[in-house]
């Protein structure tokens, strides 16, 4: 399935009009089961990265970059970002696909933490897993490779934590010699770990977008000293500064979409380089969008503190964006040698 | 360059090919030569080398067909510039006509005027100049006060120019001139075509930070030029420059970064060589230039990628800003990585990375300011009210 860009708009347009009527950011400090509902099957979203064959769309990372651009922009708190990236990972496993492609299932990605596998049973500790406890099916990152293990299988525990921020739920969760299936081997954890770097770096760049409008927004009707603050240079080249940053941001998600897509060969390089980028800059504009906002910036009713907890967790959760880069130049060799051109 | 169609092989093998040819004999003393900094360099072999190219059909390869050009795809033209840049062939002395006299002419130009001039700008035989800013009107253009005054035998031209590249070798330089002497800003301006070589010209070469020189400064004292040497109608002048500004943008940016490429490789090779590149602070700054660069290509791609109802209208200034920033920081890094022997000039000329590090200090300000681009997205992307204090 290749999108053509009048294709890509009409569905960035349908899922903005979507969320923006049933999930607007400051509603999602709470759970809304209704809207997860509505996404999977009425919208047919988590359907979207699912082969044909499996009941999905068929659809290539451009097409999902476009929406999680866009859940991104409303901070969507429900867990799909995990389960579509999930139904990237598990393609080979197509009894598990119909659930994950119909919502019925969600899952949630436990990639970062110490797991040994042995004789089909995981055990470890995996400290803060984003949306474990509202899914069904856990992906988990062994030291032999990829597993899928029940959320309410034998020998697992979630327990739910409170996060700073309230719009992504994270969970403990402990496995004590639980049931597990293998779906992948050493190779495939990081290959996931590398198509979540994307989707977060998508999901950023939509809602540092988002961050910048706002600011905007207000600069145009705040006026002090008799005219819009957004007559003033000082504050209309910070906009401006921004805007550089985020587009330059966007670029490197909209180049690593295409190399997750396998428009490219250079995913492992550009996808934490992606993530690198876009947290980075996400965290930026969601910073100085606050700082835009004056006094009301700082007030818990505006949705200003949402995205600026959002990207700083990001970035804390799934790596500092230094050290992204510096992983994306090992990768590419960068220091040890090498044409650039 | 994965993200080009793939029947563009054989488009760059040609030119691959065609490079290979030609840059060879009494051209190879071109490799890497020109460039910003180093305008001085082999100047006669590369007007001989413009005429080279225009023999082989490589200028106005962007150009309609209509023109005299090649109609060349957007991606073709793209390849066009990696390939030049990867061969290291010369900086070009022709763009001024190419890129900009050229397509003004052939879209507001009348039929005699596209006949004589044309042919010239594709030969590479006619070198241009553009006549914009002056001493009052940096950033801001309509400030121009260079007048012309149409009489019997044609228009009469007095003022001052600035900042003018390449106005030493130019037979022509395109000059906005206010021609209604009673106007203000952007009214009463016309868009005149005047021969360089006359006595009422006068171009004195500005001695830069580097110590070389490619801009000049344009004095027309009662210079002479033909009554239909005039684009677009009198008093038009300011319309048919913004259409100029509008070439300005465009397909040789990915050229531009294989260039900012061999530039960065020549650094990273150096910080091996001396062993910098274990200092981990050093390493840093280098995987941070990497980055950025890799930031300035995916826009690019991603620019061109865009539809026309995808665009912001801002895609040049946003590329401005990341690039002469990061440019600036390269030549910087550049010093740092060569240590204390970097503040030693040795011989007559400065090295490449030293000219890296000076003249890169002009990139924030040519080309419309960084100030002047961050007002452009200010107010086209976002609909951000203008200052008041500035005029329209």
């Amino acid at each position: 399935m290749t999108s053509t860009p009048e294709e890509l708009r009409e569905l960035r347009s349908a899922v903005r009009g979507f969320l923006e009527q049933h999930a607007p950011a400051r509603a999602q400090l709470t759970q809304d089961a209704t809207t997860w509902k509505r996404l999977t099957e009425e919208l047919g979203l988590t359907a979207l990265p699912v082969a044909e064959g499996s009941g999905g769309a068929g659809a290539t990372f451009v097409e999902l970059a476009v929406v999680l651009e866009e859940t991104g922009r409303s901070l969507l708190r429900a867990p799909y970002l995990s389960t579509v990236v999930a139904a990237l990972v598990l393609q080979g496993a197509d009894d598990l696909l119909p659930s994950l492609a119909d919502g019925s299932a969600p899952a949630a990605l436990a990639l970062a933490g110490s797991v040994r596998s042995s004789a089909g049973r995981l055990t470890g500790t995996l400290e803060q897993v984003v949306d474990a406890a509202e899914a069904a099916l856990l992906v988990v990152a062994a030291d032999d490779g990829l597993h899928v293990v029940p959320r309410d299988g034998e020998g697992v525990t979630v327990t739910p934590l409170t996060p700073l921020d309230g719009t992504r739920p994270q969970a403990r969760v402990q496995l004590a010699s639980a049931p597990a299936r293998v779906v992948g081997d050493a190779a495939a954890a990081p290959h996931a770990r590398d198509l979540l770097h994307v989707a977060l770096a998508c999901e950023s760049a939509g809602a540092a977008e988002r961050c910048i409008e706002l600011a905007v927004e207000h600069l145009k009707v705040r006026e002090q000293f008799g005219r819009p603050l957004g007559s003033f240079q000082a504050l209309r080249h910070r906009v401006a500064d921004l805007t550089v940053l985020l587009e330059g941001a966007r670029s490197t998600a909209w180049y690593a979409a295409r190399a997750a897509a396998g428009l490219s060969e250079d995913l492992p390089v550009v996808a934490p380089l992606a993530l690198a980028t876009c947290a980075e800059a996400f965290r930026t504009i969601a910073g100085e969008s606050i700082q835009l906002h004056g006094g009301i910036g700082f007030t818990w009713e505006h949705d200003a503190h949402l995205y600026f907890k959002r990207a700083w967790t990001t970035a804390l959760l799934h790596g500092e964006p230094r050290t992204l880069r510096h992983l994306a130049a090992t990768r590419a060799g960068v220091l040890t040698g090498g044409d650039l051109a | 360059m994965t993200d080009l169609p793939s029947d563009i092989g054989d488009f760059r093998q040609e030119v691959r090919s065609w490079l290979a040819e030609h840059l060879v004999g009494r051209f190879a003393a071109l490799v890497g030569s020109g460039g910003p900094g180093r305008e001085h360099e082999h100047v006669e072999l590369r007007t001989a080398w413009e005429r080279e190219l225009g023999t082989g059909g490589w200028i106005g390869l962007g150009w309609p067909v209509a023109a005299g050009g090649r109609g060349a795809t957007v991606e073709q033209q793209v390849v066009f510039h990696e390939e030049y840049a990867r061969a290291g062939a010369p900086a070009r002395i022709g763009h001024m006509g190419e890129q900009l006299a050229g397509p003004t002419i052939a879209t507001f130009g009348t039929q005699e005027q596209k006949d004589r001039f044309l042919p010239g700008i594709l030969a590479g035989t006619e070198l241009w100049c553009q006549g914009y800013s002056e001493p009052g009107a940096g950033s801001d253009l309509a400030g121009v006060r260079t007048r012309a005054e149409l009489r019997e035998d044609g228009w009469h031209v007095d003022g001052q120019k600035v900042w003018t590249s390449l106005a030493h070798l130019a037979d022509w330089c395109f000059v906005i001139a206010r021609t209604d002497p009673g106007s203000s800003r952007h009214r009463g301006l016309s868009y005149l075509l005047v021969p360089m070589d006359q006595p009422g010209v006068e171009v004195r070469p500005i001695v830069q930070l580097t110590g070389t020189s490619e801009f000049n400064e344009v004095f027309f004292d009662d210079a002479v030029t033909a009554a239909d040497n005039v684009v677009g109608e009198p008093g038009e002048g300011w319309r048919v420059a913004m259409g100029t500004l509008a070439f300005e943008r465009g397909v040789s940016t990915l050229g531009q970064q294989v260039g900012f490429a061999h530039e960065l490789e020549d650094v990273l090779r150096l910080a091996q060589q001396n062993g910098r590149v274990e200092d981990p602070l050093v390493a840093d700054r280098l995987v941070d230039a990497w980055a950025g660069l890799q930031v300035l290509r995916h826009t690019a791609l991603r620019t061109l990628d865009n539809d026309a109802a995808s665009s912001t209208g801002v895609e040049a200034s946003v590329s401005k800003l990341l690039w002469a920033p990061w440019h600036q920081r390269l030549g910087e890094l550049a010093m740092a990585v060569q240590g204390p022997a970097s503040t030693l000039v040795d011989g007559a000329d400065l090295s490449p990375l030293q000219n890296l590090f000076l003249f890169t200090r002009s990139d924030t300000i040519y080309g419309g300011s960084n100030e002047v681009q961050r007002n452009i997205i200010a107010e086209r992307r976002w609909g951000l009210p203008r200052d008041s204090w500035s005029r329209s």
